[in-house]
């Protein structure tokens, strides 16, 4: 049977869940974001005329998944990232949403290894998201 | 080939944003008409519902003639669920009018080759041109509807590529 008893919305869950990040060593994480004028032809088309940035989130905390969950022989992980976190920065980009922020991210780097986002998916708790779980897969090595 | 490319698929956006100016896709923070081409965009872990997606596919050259010509196959994916506000029961007509649409963007078959790598783009001395798409067959995947057609295009090799 579910609870609907109506709550006021409280912060209890976010600082839980920043709490419990940080004490299992959490650590920052870096999405590699494009900017938001693109609309020319040469971006479109693969020419570098795009700028990127560097949003900082934490805490954050990464953990493998299980080898069946490995598809064509490459590592999947799962970023447990802060909600508050998140908030903190789609505030500071002036963005609608963190479904915003995480559309516009190309690559998320966590100590040094660049990642690509799978899928994304959110924990609630009163009606508020207190974290972020990004689905990543290893990129393969680019060219300089 | 790149200007090719560059050119067939610029040909195209033109020609959707006229045919139908309400499928747009927003994309790294911009809105744009409703096709994009797959190997200039971040890896996509599903490919986005309701636009066009070029993909690149086999290359031919041909050099027993005046001037060198090369082929580029191009697949074009799309798929749509059909609209929220019809609970996704529209979606065989989205798809026909997807249909159309692509259909629409691919006449006439030629189109001005420019070097895109040039501010403003530089028109080139030939054109770009296709033949007939080849439309493959619908593929249903629960409630999502996808479909991709194969087109040949081509161009002759100018000095400088």
């Amino acid at each position: 049977m579910s609870d609907t008893a109506p709550r006021n919305p409280v912060g209890a869950p976010q600082m839980l869940a920043d709490a419990l990040l940080r004490s299992v060593a959490g650590t920052t994480a870096l999405l590699r974001v494009t900017g938001t004028n693109t609309d020319t032809n040469m971006s479109e088309v693969g020419l570098v005329s795009t700028a990127f940035a560097e949003v900082v989130v934490s805490p954050v905390v990464m953990r493998k998944l299980r080898p069946t969950w490995q598809e064509s022989g490459e590592s999947k992980w799962e970023l447990l990232v802060s909600a508050t976190g998140v908030e903190q920065q789609v505030n500071a980009l002036d963005l609608p949403s963190a479904q915003s922020l995480f559309a516009m991210t190309l690559a998320v780097s966590v100590s040094g290894q660049d990642y690509v986002i799978d899928s994304i998916a959110s924990n609630e708790a009163f009606g508020q998201v207190y974290l972020y779980r990004l689905l990543l897969r290893e990129t393969r090595q680019q060219a300089v | 080939m790149q200007n090719a490319k560059d050119s067939f698929y610029m040909a195209l956006r033109t020609r959707l944003a006229t045919i139908n100016p309400e499928r747009t896709v927003l994309l790294r923070g911009a809105v744009r008409p409703g096709i994009l081409v797959e190997e200039a965009e971040a890896p996509f872990s599903q490919l986005p519902s309701d636009v066009f997606i070029l993909r690149w596919l086999g290359l031919g050259i041909e050099t027993d003639l005046g001037s060198t010509m090369a082929a580029a196959e191009c697949e074009i994916l799309y798929q749509t669920c059909g609209t929220q506000s019809f609970g996704g029961l529209d979606r065989g007509r989205a798809m026909n009018e997807m249909d159309e649409e692509l259909v629409a963007m691919l006449s006439p078959c030629f189109t001005p080759k420019l070097n895109y790598t040039a501010t403003p783009p530089a028109t080139m001395l030939t054109q770009v041109f296709w033949d007939e798409p080849g439309l493959g067959p619908i593929s249903v995947q629960r409630d999502r509807l996808s479909r991709s057609a194969k087109v040949m295009v081509y161009s002759y090799q100018e000095q400088g590529e």
